[in-house]
């Protein structure tokens, strides 16, 4: 068989692969179709068995009345963005160099000191939670975006360097140990050649502190009061103490779910991009 | 470990104060002597929220700032999540507000609120009912003021009931249950309930609480010891028990009153045990099924009568106040007769003021409001201590096993008994 | 070393200090009194209290459970979805855009979606199964421990699915053409090229996202919380819901950081454990 049939397969694996992405797609969309519906229906065909789908019950009331109290979803909406970025951007350049470092460089016990840092995500949240309150607040940084992002940035920081760690350990040294005999140093060596290569990485750790930091709920809960409130914040809010406005909720969620999308979808050249058939064609 | 950096901020403050009065603060001092800051922690709307975070009495609060020279912040958070938050805040040591929201957390709390209520003016004291301090009061002391009358009461749907013949909603226990079985049929059942969730006023436990004060027993002795071992704690369960063929499937995996109270806003329920909140959102065309169909009465009574619980909703100022005072004086505001009357006109949370509670408008736009006074009449201790959350995980678990039939009442309410003589034991 | 530093900095100001009093706090006996928070030291009585304590015990199995099954579910699922959307066939935007928004979704409406989709009475989940005579009656699927656990890990697999397999996706794209070139030079079929390039190249990204979902799979909270509340009857009760149960409800902030140091010491000990037996030997030149 040719080299593309056995990408490709014959039309028994052909149809085994369409059958796997639509029952992938069943299984991804089936809830966020949910979602979306749910935004889209009155309370009461919720509660139908089963929930009405009728016509007459589909109205637009859910996102008026979310997008009514805008106030409260922008803000949330504007500090999610602040805090994520922040402590993406921050994660991404303070973890590649640790990354390539204890991947590559003679530094003493890398793996212990990898391992170490990964020990630091070990401790569940509610542990640190109030040491981390009181730390904060003697510091009057409570309620304060940035000091979420930094405090963000020490829960994606961790996960980043072992996520590039692993991709950098498996790049063939070939390419450094040419540039080392072309005299190029070790960041520029880092900047210029190992980077540029590691799209596909970069890109997966970014989206995943990127989205890490969006959905982060018990911190921001903790660490905000009325100002800094992040998006998960504000969706909790539908849900009160005896009655949970679930059509709402889901639209404030279908709002916030909307910038992740946005920038997926922008940055959808990059991922497909970056995740072009290898680095090495031949 | 955090004493040492408090002391280091402490002379660090202390620097900052000193270098602060060296300047001419004289100055300055008689513009601010009169504006206060208070700061006041509540629920989000629809949960009970004071004016100016809910939508009532907006102008009537606006003049009383004025009036009072006072700004006032809120800092508002959704129900569930506000006990995360004071506790928190109070586990740090203090807490950043004057006021606060409470819900059965007052004896729990009590060592950073003050007793305030004592000081309350006796004319508005007396237009308050007696036993709605019962649950705020610690040593005696008077912590706080409950603001909302809020009671489980029944409710049930009048149109499944005169299907089933029956003209009159049921009176006592052994009607409860005929009732419930007679009107399990056709794809509905005779009760729903949440019983998912073990813990506080609202949860597993405190329905239980609901059946022991009708059987005529108490959680705790004199001595604060567990005494509910005997007849009375297990005919409370048994009779929850005996329900549960009437009770719909679906109860012991519904975690909060939300998830029952839309069954029977669907149609499918009979009769539920709820909240006076909840009127409201079952005549709303928008959530609700059977607008018009529903109706509510005083628990059924079982052999001591009937009895309830307090919903607890209350207001309290915190020890790390600065202005004790001028709290208080926002407290009475919120408890002022026409205030009271707007926020169970515009919000649907029931007054507190007898008073109120007895104004023919009020009557005529919260009708079952009658029904909760008249419940308000036979006891409903909700048997709040400082280890209620503890107390009511342990109880709801056990009773949550006997619901789902993996041990006897009597064995289910021992053994409720022996852990809660454990809790109360440990805490010393 | 310069490299590395900054980020070690980061870290140790910001958890330091909480990581070091959590440990300490375990330690002691914590109260809330007299308007103030009072600690006095009792060594490892909490530890003891723990160990004799069934709830516990039942909390730790179903963790163990809990977390088992969703490493192996999540780890062989993305990479089935890795691998079909590493296809010619699935390379398009929109299966990887579909992939990230279960993950992108705020975790209180996911928890809160999962809750009505799945509930006894009205939730849609019963109202398809019925519909399509898969079932007779509606099914109260969070109602017994059995089946109440293993729904809460089907929704947790659900939302940790997308973030492995984008990991192994990427994995995937690293695996360099010349290899499979080779491996069909050398006459190997799919299923041999798969195991003899794929999976070795693949090692390493592996053994990162067995590490991660074993230390998430045991901190699992906000699906409990909105779920369960740890019910019926403490089924559901995980180790870190527990931990939370016990510090913020119950004010018992020295057992409660007990709790949580016995997962950190499990996870440490775990994770320690498939680092040492997954982790690829050679730091470096695999051709």
């Amino acid at each position: 068989m040719s080299f593309a049939r056995l990408q490709h397969g014959g039309p028994v694996r052909q149809t085994v692969v369409l059958a796997g992405l639509a029952v992938f797609v069943v299984w991804s969309a089936g809830p966020v179709l949910w979602l979306v519906l749910s935004s889209l229906l009155q309370q009461k065909a919720l509660i139908q068995q089963p929930p009405d789908l009728s016509p007459a019950n589909f109205t637009l009331t859910n996102f008026t009345t979310v997008v009514g109290a805008a106030a409260a979803l922008g803000r949330g909406i504007f500090n999610s963005l602040v805090v994520a970025l922040f402590s993406t951007a921050v994660a991404l350049a303070l973890g590649a160099p640790a990354a390539y470092a204890l991947a590559r460089l003679p530094v003493p016990r890398a793996n212990g000191i990898a391992f170490l840092i990964l020990a630091t995500q070990m401790l569940p949240g509610i542990a640190i939670a109030i040491p981390l309150f009181i730390l904060i607040s003697k510091l009057g940084l409570i309620d304060n975006v940035l000091s979420l992002g930094v405090v963000y940035l020490s829960f994606n920081l961790p996960i980043v360097i072992w996520i590039l760690r692993g991709f950098f350990t498996s790049i063939p040294v070939g390419l450094e140990k040419a540039a080392a005999v072309d005299g190029v140093g070790i960041f520029a060596t880092f900047w210029y050649i190992v980077l540029p290569i590691s799209i596909p990485p970069l890109t997966a750790a970014a989206v995943f502190a990127f989205v890490e930091a969006w959905n982060e709920f018990f911190f921001a809960l903790i660490l905000t009061r009325q100002h800094a409130q992040t998006v998960p914040l504000v969706i909790a809010q539908f849900a009160g103490q005896y009655q949970t406005v679930f059509g709402q909720m889901m639209a404030a969620a279908v709002i916030s779910v909307t910038p992740v999308i946005i920038l997926a979808i922008l940055f959808r050249n990059q991922i497909i991009r970056g995740f072009a058939d290898g680095m090495m064609k031949g | 470990m955090f004493n040492s950096l408090s002391r280091r901020n402490f002379l660090q403050a202390g620097a900052a104060v000193g270098a602060a009065t060296a300047m001419p603060g004289f100055l300055t001092r008689e513009a601010h002597a009169e504006a206060v800051a208070l700061n006041v922690f509540a629920p989000l709307p629809p949960d009970p929220a004071p004016p100016g975070a809910a939508k009532f009495s907006e102008e009537a609060f606006e003049k009383w700032k004025a009036a009072n020279a006072a700004t006032v912040e809120y800092e508002t958070l959704a129900w569930p999540q506000l006990h995360d938050r004071m506790a928190t805040a109070f586990a740090s040591g203090s807490s950043p507000w004057d006021i606060t929201y409470n819900c059965g957390w007052v004896p729990e709390f009590q060592s950073f609120l003050t007793p305030y209520a004592d000081k309350l003016p006796k004319a508005l004291v007396d237009d308050l009912p007696a036993s709605s301090f019962s649950t705020v009061t610690v040593d005696g002391k008077r912590y706080g003021t409950i603001f909302t009358l809020s009671l489980l009461t029944l409710f049930y749907n009048k149109e499944h009931l005169e299907l089933a013949g029956f003209k009159a909603p049921p009176k006592t226990w052994d009607e409860f249950k005929t009732y419930g079985k007679e009107l399990t049929r056709d794809g509905r059942h005779g009760l729903v309930l949440n019983y998912g969730d073990p813990a506080g006023i609202g949860g597993t436990a405190s329905y239980w609480m609901v059946f022991l004060q009708q059987a005529g027993g108490k959680m705790y002795g004199e001595d604060g010891l567990p005494i509910f071992k005997g007849e009375e704690g297990v005919a409370a369960l048994q009779m929850m028990v005996d329900m549960m063929p009437s009770t719909d499937p679906g109860s012991i995996s519904y975690a909060s009153i939300n998830d029952a109270t839309n069954v029977l806003l669907s149609g499918r329920a009979s009769m539920m045990m709820n909240w006076p909140f909840m009127w409201n959102a079952g005549n709303d065309p928008n959530q609700s099924q059977v607008v018009g169909k529903l109706a509510s009465a005083v628990l059924p009574a079982g052999p001591a009568g009937s009895a309830s619980i307090d919903g607890t909703d209350a207001w309290t100022i915190t020890k790390s106040s600065k202005n004790p005072e001028k709290a208080q004086q926002l407290i009475e505001f919120y408890l002022d007769a026409d205030v009271q009357k707007r926020q169970v006109l515009d919000t649907g949370w029931l007054p507190i003021r007898l008073s109120v509670l007895a104004d023919p408008e009020v009557q005529a736009k919260a009708p079952n409001a009658a029904v909760v006074l008249e419940q308000a009449k036979h006891p409903y201790d909700s048997f709040v201590t400082a280890d209620y959350n503890q107390v009511t995980v342990a109880v709801g678990t056990e009773v949550q096993k006997a619901l789902q039939g993996q041990k006897t009442a009597a064995q289910a309410i021992a053994d409720a008994h022996d852990a809660v003589t454990a809790i109360v034991k440990r805490r010393g | 070393m310069f490299f590395v530093a900054p980020a070690m900095i980061v870290l140790a100001a910001i958890l330091g200090f909480p990581i070091v009093d959590s440990i300490l706090l375990a330690l002691q006996r914590v109260q809330l009194t007299g308007g103030a928070v009072s600690q006095s030291w009792v060594g490892l009585e909490n530890f003891q209290r723990l160990f004799a304590d069934p709830v516990f015990w039942k909390a730790a199995i179903n963790t163990a459970y809990f977390s088992v099954m969703e490493v192996i579910l999540v780890t062989l699922i993305s990479l089935g979805v890795a691998l079909l959307l590493n296809h010619p066939m699935g390379k398009s935007g929109f299966f990887r855009i579909l992939l990230i928004i279960p993950w992108a979704i705020a975790p209180v409406a996911n928890a809160v979606l999962w809750k009505w989709i799945l509930h006894a009475n009205y939730g849609v989940l019963n109202g398809i199964l019925k519909s399509l005579g898969i079932i007779d009656n509606y099914q109260v699927w969070l109602g017994s421990p059995f089946s109440a656990l293993n729904f809460l890990l089907i929704v947790d697999v659900w939302k940790s699915v997308p973030f492995v397999a984008l990991l192994m996706l990427a994995g995937l794209q690293r695996v360099p053409q010349s290899l499979y070139r080779a491996a069909y030079m050398d006459g190997a079929g799919p299923l041999q090229s798969f195991l003899h390039v794929t999976l070795p190249t693949m090692r390493g990204v592996l053994a990162i996202a067995v590490v991660l979902q074993t230390i998430w799979s045991l901190r699992v909270f906000d699906l409990v919380f909105v779920l369960t509340r740890g019910g019926p009857a403490d089924a559901t009760a995980l180790l870190n819901f527990l931990a939370y149960r016990v510090t913020f409800n119950f004010l018992d902030l020295g057992y409660g950081s007990a709790i949580a140091n016995v997962i950190f010491a499990v996870t440490f000990i775990l994770a320690g454990l498939y680092v040492w037996l997954l982790w690829p030997r050679q730091t470096g030149a695999s051709r």
